[in-house]
């Protein structure tokens, strides 16, 4: 059993500062299986696979690779050590054809021993029909070569792909088939795939599946991660669940229903939340109809969603990331235009975001760092970086310098953002007093909507305590908020009315507010809500 | 092995915080001294090796430059088009558009001087007053125009803006040959590619009788405090430094990025073509000639970038140019050093001051 392990990591941790996103996990992996990785967003499934992967060192800990200790410095120890990693984003030159692709992996680890005699090994075996053993010359780039050498390895594992295309011009489903040769061209035996159904349509997903099928035969081994409890159930041998870092379950697939993983991704101690009676009111704030934008890849990113926010209550939706949640937001905020439906704000259609913020409405984007401050301003520039804020500090255009410096001030004062400089860079502050910039500028002039997405992302607790306390606030001020996040416990903890998003889907969830399990599924795209 | 690292990392940590601490000194005063010494050595060596004295050179250069009143009079002649065209370049950089196209819009402001100067003075009253302030206002329209070409291609089809900047040089460039090269603004004699002198109460009248030293430079330094001024005082300036230095927080703001795209292209081409306009008003011949500008539009870009985009130190950088080429033409009248290598000598001090300030600044954002 034990020589069967390809991958052992023993009591692995990673710390980031305070932070710990891997604790203490111990996990191992077979040659010829399939080994699912769950978790929310955060768990610390991309960090463990990062570590893996030799993007990252450990803090403590050991990662064993058939039984021999090992340490990556980057991602080319951990190829030379046969670890493949498809990124969720590809990784392909895209004005190069497929060949051209593989060739280039090719070549780069050719002065690697072993691995490329292998794959030459390999392909000489596949391509003895024709009797022409293919060695890729390491100095010149001979197309025919390479195209024959990409044309054995996708006829050896059943990846069909014309060698001769360009990857631009190929479908998601096609370019992630080029990856996975470029893994096993360079001889991948531990292939990491992460999220690779979630850039798939169903009917590729199944093509998918038989693939990896025909890699677990040929004894290769896979770390499978997502967070779609279906596909895992139909394709992994083994489950590893994680949450805050830590492993929390480990088991054969069958062993617990989707319903059990449910909640051990999610946790069933959820902290019991002191509410006011909710004092919801029928002014209406927000008013969406029939909204459907597209994401930047012109893929359907929201799909017909309608929604109300009223007065004095905070609206949580909750999803795991990417499911349409950013594309929603900034669709309300006018920066993403929506090809059908409506959104009305205060009884207004206002176009373009200058307008729909002057309607009083104040946006936390999710992406901090590009579009909530800029890096390269100072404080109290950034603490005015909205277009109702900065025109209120002018007359004539003109800013009044010492009205800038003392609004800012008071504004650092009130949301405790260190160090305490008004005219210091933004970028020599941490994240989380980067985030209460971001905050104190929007949440201050109390919005009469605010669309605040993963607000608390990147901060401590007590930190994330003072944003909900605002949030709160703003809703005892008969305000409106919606309250997109990640982060389940926040969205169950502070919203009077409660929504999933999936797949560009929004689902009506409030009456699932007890019912964790149920809610996970909905999350994960199941949509039967019965019992 | 240990010891290496735990003394590099302290190394490193140390001058990151004299960094941080002193970041103003390093950015606005040692490292433009740091580049410019650096190519001056370059070049000084490149002059050795050539067989002259790099001291005596650079001290004829110096001479002709800043050593007498004469001589600074005519630096700040020769700058007035790098301060405009940088200014022009500084601005619009500064909001993130990667405007190649001063050149061009320096030459269609020229050219609208010229055809002012040549055709529609005459209909009006001889006096400078009304003429000088109208050919003036007029180049820069013209300029502006130009500038908004590329600026609309960009914000309504997506054109990249160094693309067509580029381009349109070209038209602007082939557009003056057009015109004076038997076009109808070529002089009225028909003998050479040239267009007649503007009439005389439209030049920019000299400030001292025997010396060409003209209000040129004073506008254009004007301009650049005017410039500083609205960029880091006004909601306007505020708007395109935030649009420069973060689009995606920017409109998240509220801020267009259409409208200032827009406006600072607007504003770019009139300062360049401003910069056309002085020239052929404020200096002889007082008329438009193929080849009129040396690169200025080029030039341009690294005055602005040696200056850190910043319109008052554009000044001093400009004034950096206009003393180069004045003393290359000293070193090759007084100490006999070709004008190949002083053109060289040129080039070199760009590749510096782009090589080391265009390579931090284009990293951020991809063209």
């Amino acid at each position: 059993m034990e020589t069967d392990n390809v991958l052992v990591l023993q009591n692995v941790t990673k710390t980031f500062g305070d932070l710990v996103a891997v604790d203490n996990v111990n996990f191992e992996l077979q040659a010829g299986e399939i080994h699912a990785i769950l978790g929310e967003n955060g768990a610390g499934k991309s960090t463990l696979m990062n570590l893996i992967y030799g993007l990252y060192q450990p803090s403590d800990g050991s990662i064993h690779i058939s039984g021999k200790p090992k340490i990556f410095k980057s991602p080319r120890d951990a190829i030379a050590n046969g670890i493949g990693m498809v990124h969720q984003h590809f990784m392909l030159i895209e004005n190069l054809t497929v060949a051209e692709n593989i060739a280039l992996t090719v070549a780069q680890f050719s002065s690697r021993d072993g691995t490329i005699d292998s794959v030459e090994s390999d392909v000489e075996s596949a391509s003895k029909d024709n009797g022409t053993p293919i060695k890729l010359n390491k100095f010149r780039y001979i197309k025919d070569d390479a195209i024959q050498l990409t044309e054995a390895l996708s006829h050896r594992f059943g990846l069909t792909v014309d060698p001769s295309a360009l990857v631009r011009n190929l479908s998601v489903g096609l370019k992630q088939r080029v990856e996975i040769l470029k893994a096993l061209a360079v001889d991948a035996r531990i292939l990491i795939l992460d999220e690779p159904t979630a850039v798939l349509s169903p009917q590729e997903v199944t093509g998918f599946f038989t693939i990896l099928r025909a890699l677990q035969d040929d004894n290769r081994a896979i770390i499978f991660i997502s967070h779609k409890m279906r596909e895992v159930l139909e394709i992994s041998d083994r489950i590893t669940v994680l949450r805050h870092g830590k492993k929390v379950y480990h088991g054969k697939t069958g062993e617990l229903s989707d319903r059990g993983l449910a909640r051990e991704m999610l946790g069933d101690e959820l902290s019991e939340i002191k509410r006011k009676e909710n004092r919801v009111t029928t002014d209406l704030v927000l008013n969406i109809s029939g909204l459907t934008v597209l994401g930047s890849r012109n893929e359907i990113a929201v799909a017909d969603v309608s929604m109300q926010t009223f007065r004095g209550e905070i609206v949580g939706i909750a999803g795991v990331d990417g499911n349409g949640q950013r594309e929603l937001a900034e669709a309300i905020m006018g920066l993403r235009p929506s090809k059908f439906g409506t959104v009305e704000i205060l009884g207004m259609q206002p176009s373009g975001t200058k307008n729909i913020r002057r309607c009083g409405v104040g946006y936390i984007p999710e992406d901090r760092r590009t579009m909530g401050i800029i890096t390269s301003f100072s404080v109290a520039e950034n603490l005015m970086l909205n277009i109702t804020h900065f025109e209120h500090l002018a007359k004539h255009g003109i800013i009044n310098q010492s009205k800038k410096n003392n609004a800012a001030m008071q504004l650092i004062d009130t949301y405790d953002i260190r160090p305490p400089f008004v005219k210091i860079s933004a970028s020599a502050l941490s994240g989380g007093n980067q985030q209460k910039i971001v905050l104190a500028r929007e949440i201050s002039p109390q919005p009469e909507l605010l669309v605040a997405v993963n607000p608390t992302r990147g901060l401590d607790i007590s930190a994330a305590q003072f944003v909900h306390k605002n949030l709160l606030a703003q809703r005892d001020r008969k305000k409106s908020v919606l309250l997109i996040s990640t982060e389940l416990d926040e969205v169950l903890q502070m919203s009077d009315r409660l929504y999933v998003m999936s797949r560009g889907k929004l689902i009506e969830a409030t009456t699932h507010r007890e019912n964790i399990e149920t809610l996970g599924l909905l999350m994960t795209g199941e949509t039967e809500t019965d019992g | 092995m240990d010891k290496f690292s735990a003394l590099y990392q302290r190394v490193k940590s140390v001058c990151f915080s004299t960094l941080k601490e002193n970041m103003f000194f390093f950015q606005w005063i040692l490292s433009p001294i740091v580049i410019l010494a650096a190519a001056f050595i370059t070049n000084g060596i490149i002059i050795f090796l050539f067989g002259y004295n790099p001291i005596t050179a650079y001290g004829a250069a110096l001479d002709v430059t800043f050593g007498s009143p004469r001589g600074i009079g005519e630096t700040l002649v020769k700058s007035t088009p790098f301060l405009m065209t940088g200014l022009s370049v500084a601005i619009a950089f500064k909001c993130g558009i990667w405007n190649i196209g001063a050149e061009g819009q320096f030459l269609v402001g020229a050219l609208a001087a010229t055809w002012f100067g040549t055709k529609i003075a005459t209909l009006l009253p001889h006096i400078p007053w009304i003429a000088v302030p109208l050919c003036l206002t007029l180049a820069a329209f013209v300029g502006g125009i130009w500038g908004i070409i590329p600026a609309v291609l960009k914000v309504t089809r997506g054109v990249n803006e160094v693309i067509s900047t580029i381009m349109l040089n070209y038209v602007a460039i082939h557009l003056v040959s057009l015109m004076i090269d038997g076009g109808p603004l070529q002089e009225t004699s028909k003998t050479g590619p040239q267009s007649d002198p503007i009439v005389e109460w439209v030049f920019l009248p000299r400030i001292f009788e025997t010396h060409r030293l003209h209000p040129g430079i004073g506008i254009a330094i004007l301009l650049a405090i005017i410039l500083t001024y609205v960029l880091f005082r006004t909601t306007f300036g505020y708007q395109l430094r935030a649009v420069g230095e973060g689009a995606a927080a920017a409109e998240a703001a509220g801020i267009s990025i259409a409208h200032n795209t827009l406006r600072v292209f607007f504003i770019s081409g009139a300062l360049a073509g401003l910069g056309g306009a002085i020239e052929i008003m404020a200096l002889v011949p007082h008329r438009l000639t193929e080849n009129f500008s040396p690169d200025y539009g080029y030039t341009a870009i690294a005055v602005a970038l040696l200056a850190r985009l910043h319109p008052l130190v554009t000044v001093a950088t400009a004034l950096l140019f206009g003393a180069l080429a004045k003393g290359a033409f000293a070193m090759e009248a007084e100490v006999g050093i070709s004008r190949q290598v002083t053109l060289m000598m040129q080039a070199i001090i760009l590749l510096f001051v782009i090589g080391s300030s265009a390579v931090k600044f284009f990293r951020k954002r991809t063209l």
